[in-house]
């Protein structure tokens, strides 16, 4: 802990989080005497590529713990670097989208990397206070990036609901830590207590609620269409994958180092909290016209059957836990992306296409986006040849060699009715721009090259996670997640 | 560590605790229903403020700018605590402590040039800025 | 050699798909020559393949390109196998077929769907040589259900008149009664030889199985029955009369030349198999020429021209199972090449009648076409005498075979004489069809506007109709020597040769020189319901209607809201009301939402105490 223990390979392993730092300070620094919003892109995408190139010499230095707060090993720097792409990939989307829109759009990307700090720290976080300090940096980065839209109504309510309830969540988390810290006299994740009390349960069982929260786990999920629904569609993106990837890889890394989290009882807690989302989530989206809200539906189903693979840890070993978490989350956060990508490219300057009726006809219409959507939507549908069918496949196994068989049924049950929603937006699209009653939102937005090549990039990788998933498979086997 | 499961017993100060705060407070919004008079007239309906009754509207309209200036007070000041525990190990720490600090530091004041340079620090309002540099022009 | 085989089907697949990507892209013009230039190429290389292998030793070839599927013990090739009978069908797919091609560039030059024809054609080519170069079932089986697609199609190719689309329906749905045998036929062969490759399993039957052994009797007779299916025999051959609601260069070339010979060519290629189950094999020949004699009749008083073609069809494939079934290979093999000469070439002469009469098919409101339709009269000379078995003509030598073949064959004298009258028959209903047609009154207004591509055609198919007879692949490789037929008694050909003269003589009493009047015949007590039964094909659709389609339609019926429907309603309705359930919650209050996470915490941590 002491400040000694720093040396140079410490630094080197933790330059990309350094890097990120240093890169929202510059930016400050930029915004301050040159408020100009190509440059503060432009920085940005510096800052954010120099990160990625960061993993490299950080790899390098092996596992490796630094300061007793973090570890930096394979796992949080394949975390890291799924979230360095997609914030890439939103950077690039809200450019257009903030252009017509914000009078002055550049603190948001100050904003985006101070959020993505605190899911890097969140990755690597072994350690209660790293835990906390990442949560709220993310958090308190996302409630002013959901409100930043200011002169929309449904914007600012957004984020005070989010901020509200996040608060109580919060709330409970640090209670829980409290409570563990109580038991075991140790905040890091591996602290042992002697026995395993009712303190000690109830304190691990309001971490739960308080990750539960973040994750929207049905019964603490119904702030998720909410707020999807109210922020600027390039936040929602980010809100749906960086936030939620980060909360569960420090989800994993506390279930597989914590002792606490191995009580009997952690399995039947999670698996109602799996199951209730699996089901509930995809009956909230069955019927739901606002597209959205659909994802954020679908959203709290693809948690629950995330949470298969935490489950599954303590039957099948990290290792495969940590391979399908790994590439479930990519292959989501790709494909999420690609949805929320579409979106913003859809929407005119005065409002966002979220109707499923804006996309009526898409096909005949922009057949490119109409393909992007559908390639996106059935991946997340999990459909063979998609990079989701291959993230959901590894799920089965995965639960399947745990035998959660109930849990198992489940996720069937509500990958059925995830397919029927999924569908009925390719059909709207499929329909002919006659039967639709609007041809689209007309006058949407100035696509700009960036987000062109963004969106290609996404079809492009989902096409082959789906076709050629051995490339990141091997890679996660072998170096991502020693 | 035994992960057997929890005696139950143990909980069970837990929960009587638990149902006996449900049942205060069922018990407190119940005690009006039984007692309070039911009656409407136009003095009860008037907010009530330690006996005095209350003049003018209630919103009112105060310098947004205040707002932000207290925040930052308070950011600024709690930043100053962790000085102050550095302050307290400044030997045993040694040098990359002060580096340390230093770079702590450094972000708050890189963070205080952009509140500055924002104009968040400005008092005035903004017809007040609107005429200093109409002014500024004219001089 | 190896490498320009694979080529061959490459050939119409490239053309079929140019065709539909280059759909509105293409200049109409481009179409017939992308359409017909494949298939053209395809021929050009088959001569070359072709004139290399007849001048080597005639050993088989295999080129396998790449292992297709692997699943367990089966793992079938892609892999393409050319002997002297895959050669024989290579030449007929490629040249008639190509013929055909050149044909359609002019009979379809109006027709706005061009471009979907020849791409459904050129599919066909494809899918027909992937059939005939199989190296194992598989692969074929893949051919067989392409060729069998691309047929329904094309029946249907005019869809937007419904009675098109009934007709490609009933090709379709009664051919899968067949495809289904075959299949059930496959899976019992692989499940007794645990291979599919054809020549292994060939060896393996005749290791595994001796003569009349029950397995190999039952699997000779499931693909028998996918063989009727395809090659419209009894009992489910009632689907090709009805499939000449297609253009007429499809009825040419899909449903007369090559497709439905396909059976022929399945039982011929699996000769080891079917030598192993006699009974099965009698069978066959008794099939053949019950079905040619019953559709003889039935051509006898058809009156739509194609329909009349269409039912000789099913006649002369009965002549190839008949030789098939007397283990005359060669014999069926030849009459299925020379069939397609002058079957193709009827057929086209017949689209040319068609093309040149606002689209007529009754033959009695034709009649003394002879004088205004020259080419179509001479195809129909020349297609005639060679579907009558005229003496020098193709169709005499290869129906002179099978006839032998059967008088010295294991049915003897029966089928002999079954063979015999078909061929009496043959000639009645052809001469009748030619008298009535083209000689007498002219009463027509009709006048002959063939362009190039329409009669270059028919004139090589004439040429081969007439002469196609003394050029034969020697099949000996295949079918070893034993299969060669002995000679009956000298009375035998000649009567078999004379046979149809009678037919004629008959024909052109009634037809020509009207000596007598077939309609006194038919209105006879005994003429009447006979006619009308002929009429109807032996009423075979009338029986299928009242046994399989009214019953399965009354079940369905009955059927429509079962109790198993039931449970999916109710998955819906649940699923519905569980939506309404979720979406309840989402009232969009803050205080409720956080009443909801904090009781939310209370029942987890509840739950976790209580576990």
């Amino acid at each position: 802990m002491s400040a000694a223990a720093i040396g140079s390979a410490e630094l080197t392993a933790l330059l990309p989080i350094v890097t990120l730092g240093t890169t929202a300070v510059v930016v400050l620094l930029w915004i301050a005497f040159r408020r100009n919003h190509a440059e503060a892109v432009w920085l940005t995408l510096g800052g954010l590529s120099a990160t990625l190139l960061a993993l490299a010499p950080a790899a390098g230095t092996g596992p490796r713990d630094v300061t007793g707060l973090l570890r930096i090993d394979g796992y949080a720097l394949f975390f890291i670097a799924l979230f360095c792409l997609a914030a890439i990939i939103v950077v690039l989307l809200a450019r257009d989208y903030l252009r017509e829109r914000a009078e002055q759009p550049e603190e948001f990307y100050l904003l985006l990397l101070t959020s993505l700090l605190g899911a890097s720290v969140l990755a690597a976080s072994t350690h209660f206070a790293s835990f906390f300090l990442g949560l709220e940096t993310l958090s308190i980065s996302l409630f002013p990036l959901i409100a930043y839209a200011t002169r929309d109504a449904r914007a600012l309510e957004a984020a005070t609901k989010y901020l509200v309830l996040s608060g109580v969540a919060s709330g409970f988390l640090l209670f829980g830590m409290a409570l563990v810290y109580a038991e075991t006299g140790s905040l890091a994740f591996g602290g042992t207590a002697p026995a395993a009390t009712a303190v000690l349960q109830a304190g691990a069982v309001l971490i739960l609620v308080g990750v539960g929260f973040k994750l929207s786990f049905f019964p603490f999920h119904l702030w998720t269409a909410d707020v999807y629904q109210g922020a600027p569609a390039p936040v929602t993106a980010l809100l749906a994958t960086v936030s939620k990837g980060a909360v569960f890889a420090v989800l994993l890394r506390y279930g597989v180092d914590a002792p606490l989290a191995r009580l009997p009882m952690s399995e039947t807690v999670l698996g109602t909290l799996a199951g209730a989302s699996m089901l509930i989530g995809n009956l909230a989206a069955l019927a739901q016209h606002n597209l959205k809200r659909l994802l954020a539906y679908s959203s709290i189903a693809h948690m629950g059957y995330l949470l298969l693979a935490v489950i599954a840890m303590q039957r099948i070993g990290p290792a495969l836990a940590a391979e399908t978490l790994g590439f479930y989350l990519a292959a989501y956060t790709l494909t999420t992306l690609a949805a929320f990508g579409v979106m913003t490219a859809m929407s005119p300057a005065d409002r966002e296409a979220e109707e499923i009726g804006d996309y009526a006809g898409l096909f005949w219409t922009r057949p490119a986006i109409a393909l992007l959507l559908t390639l996106s939507l059935l991946s997340l549908a999990g459909i063979p040849l998609t990079a989701g069918f291959i993230g959901k496949f590894y799920l089965f196994i995965a639960a399947s060699h745990a035998a959660l068989w109930p849990l198992l049924g489940l996720f069937v049950v509500g990958s059925g009715l995830g397919l029927y929603y999924y569908l009925r937006v390719i059909f709207r699209m499929a329909a002919s721009v006659g039967e639709g009653t609007a041809p689209g939102p007309s006058g949407a937005l100035q696509v700009s090259l960036g987000t062109e090549a963004a969106l290609a990039f996404l079809g492009l990788s989902i096409a082959v996670l789906g076709l050629l998933p051995a490339s990141l498979i091997d890679f996660l086997a072998a170096e991502a997640l020693r | 560590m035994n992960v057997d499961r929890v005696q139950v017993e143990s909980l069970v100060p837990l929960a009587i605790y638990f149902l006996l705060v449900l049942g205060v407070v069922g018990v407190m919004l119940a005690i009006p229903r039984f007692v309070a008079q039911r009656r409407r007239s136009q003095a009860r309906d008037e907010p009530f403020e330690s006996g005095i009754l209350s003049v003018g509207d209630t919103h009112l309209h105060l310098g947004v700018h205040f707002w932000p200036i207290a925040i930052f007070f308070v950011i600024f000041d709690l930043e100053a605590i962790f000085i102050f525990a550095w302050a307290v190990a400044v030997r045993e720490v040694g040098w990359p402590g002060y580096l340390e600090m230093l770079v702590f530091v450094s972000v708050l004041l890189a963070a205080l040039v952009y509140l500055w340079k924002l104009g968040a620090l400005d008092w005035r309002t903004r017809r007040q800025q609107l005429q200093d540099s109409l002014l500024s022009e004219r001089g | 050699m190896q490498g320009l085989l694979p080529l061959i089907p490459l050939c119409p697949l490239l053309g079929c798909l140019a065709l539909i990507f280059g759909q509105g892209l293409m200049p109409r013009r481009a179409v017939p020559w992308v359409g017909a230039g494949s298939v053209g190429l395809a021929a050009l290389l088959t001569g070359m393949v072709g004139g290399q292998f007849l001048g080597g030793s005639l050993e088989p070839v295999t080129v396998t390109l790449w292992t297709w599927l692997r699943s367990g013990e089966l793992g079938p090739d892609f892999a393409l196998y050319l002997d002297a009978l895959s050669l024989s069908m290579l030449f007929i797919v490629t040249g008639v077929g190509f013929l055909i091609h050149v044909y359609s560039a002019g009979f379809m030059a109006d027709d706005p769907g061009s471009a979907r024809f020849f791409a459904y054609m050129n599919l066909f080519v494809a899918a027909m040589l992937i059939l005939v170069l199989a190296d194992n079932l598989v692969l074929l089986y893949l051919g067989w259900e392409g060729v069998g697609l691309c047929s329904y199609l094309l029946i249907g190719f005019w869809y937007q008149e419904p009675a098109n689309g009934a007709a490609a329906r009933k090709a379709f749905v009664t051919t899968r009664v067949g495809d289904t045998a075959l299949a059930l036929g496959l899976f019992l062969l692989f499940t007794e030889l645990r291979t599919l490759d054809i020549q292994p399993l060939m060896e393996a039957a005749l290791n595994h199985w001796t003569s009349g052994d029950p397995t190999a009797s039952l699997a000779a007779l499931l693909l028998l029955g996918g063989a009727v299916g395809k090659s419209a025999q009894l009992p489910l051959q009632t689907w090709l009369p009805d499939a000449m609601a297609g253009p007429t260069p499809i009825s040419a070339l899909i449903h007369a030349a090559t497709m439905v010979t396909a059976g022929v060519y399945l039982i011929a290629r699996m000769h080891s198999l079917f030598e192993l189950a006699p009974d099965v094999l009698l069978l066959v020949a008794v099939v053949g020429s019950v079905t040619l004699l019953m559709a003889g009749f039935s051509a006898l008083t058809q009156t739509d021209i194609k329909r009349i073609l269409a039912y000789s069809t099913i006649s002369q494939i009965g002549y190839m199972f008949l030789a098939l079934g007397v283990g005359a290979w060669p014999a069926a093999v030849f009459h299925l090449m020379t069939h397609a000469y002058f079957k193709a070439l009827l057929f086209l002469g017949a689209g040319a009648v068609i093309h040149s009469y606002h689209h007529e098919h009754d033959i009695f409101r034709m009649g003394g076409l002879r004088q205004r339709l020259p080419v179509a009269f001479w195809s129909f000379v020349f297609g005639s005498a060679a579907l009558m078995a005229l003496p020098f003509t193709s169709g005499y030598y290869s129906k002179h075979e099978i006839l032998l073949a059967a008088y010295a064959g294991r049915g003897g004298a029966w089928l002999w004489a079954g063979g015999l009258f078909g061929a009496m028959l043959t000639g009645l209903y052809s001469a009748r069809l030619l008298f009535v047609a083209f000689f007498g009154r002219a009463n027509t207004h009709a006048s002959e506007q063939l362009g190039l591509s329409m009669k270059l055609p028919l004139f090589v198919l004439c040429g081969l109709s007439l002469l196609g007879g003394f050029w034969v692949i020697p099949l000996a490789s295949v079918f070893g020597e034993t299969a060669v037929v002995p000679h009956p008694p000298d009375g035998i050909g000649l009567i078999s040769t004379f046979a149809p003269l009678v037919g004629i003589a008959i024909a052109a009493a009634f037809y020509w020189q009207r000596l007598y009047s077939s309609d006194n015949l038919m209105a006879s007590s005994l003429g009447q319901p006979l006619y009308r039964l002929w009429f109807s094909g032996w009423g075979f659709d009338w029986l299928y209607a009242r046994a399989f389609v009214e019953p399965f339609k009354w079940f369905a019926r009955i059927n429509q809201r079962d109790g198993i429907d039931g449970v999916y309603r109710g998955i819906a309705a649940l699923a519905r009301a569980g939506h309404a359930q979720a979406s309840a919650a989402q009232n969009g209050r803050l205080r409720w939402y956080v009443a909801s996470l904090v009781s939310g915490a209370v029942l987890v941590v509840a739950l976790g105490a209580w576990w």
